[in-house]
């Protein structure tokens, strides 16, 4: 989980974090609109909290290669991914421990 | 873009190398990096702050 991963040649490290962010994005935003509707089973959105949390501790394990502007952007965009990560575990916690209370009541 | 995809690479370099050589300019010109990057990089930190609102709705609604 925690493994740090090398940007690659091609890519450099704030393009690898933004990918990652993209994924994360769409993830969790998935998430989102099904934990945001009332009418939908939220179950649904376990799996996709899931997904966006991995995709979220790959972008901030990623070592910033870069100097300068280009470091402070990057550093930025992984601090608020480490943000969102705690809220979106702590939203899943909850989800998980609520779906489980109803399943246990029926 | 099919039409790049789909015409074969020396062609479209020997053809941008015509074009440059005819206007003057020098192709190994390159853009400054942070520029681009910078672009990406601001919508992506705008994206994470659309998520931390989200998920702080949900939170406070509890």
């Amino acid at each position: 989980m925690s493994a740090k991963i090398n940007a690659t040649k091609s890519k450099d490290s704030g393009e690898l974090i933004k990918n990652y962010h993209k994924q994360a994005f769409e993830y969790i935003s998935k998430a989102l609109r099904i934990d945001e509707d009332d009418a939908v089973d939220k179950g649904e959105a376990v799996q996709w909290y899931k997904k966006g949390i991995a995709e979220l501790e790959r972008g901030i394990s990623v070592e910033i290669r870069a100097t300068g502007d280009q470091y402070d952007r990057a550093k930025r965009l992984q601090d608020k991914m480490v943000a969102n990560l705690t809220m979106a575990k702590d939203r899943l916690a909850l989800l998980e421990a609520t779906l489980a209370s109803k399943s246990r009541s029926h | 873009n099919t039409t790049t995809l789909t015409t074969p690479q020396n062609q479209v370099e020997s053809l941008m190398h015509e074009m440059a050589d005819e206007a003057g300019l020098d192709l190994n010109m390159e853009l400054p990096q942070g520029q681009t990057g910078s672009v990406g990089t601001s919508v992506a930190s705008a994206e994470q702050d659309e998520l931390s609102n989200r998920l702080a709705k949900l939170r406070d609604q509890m």
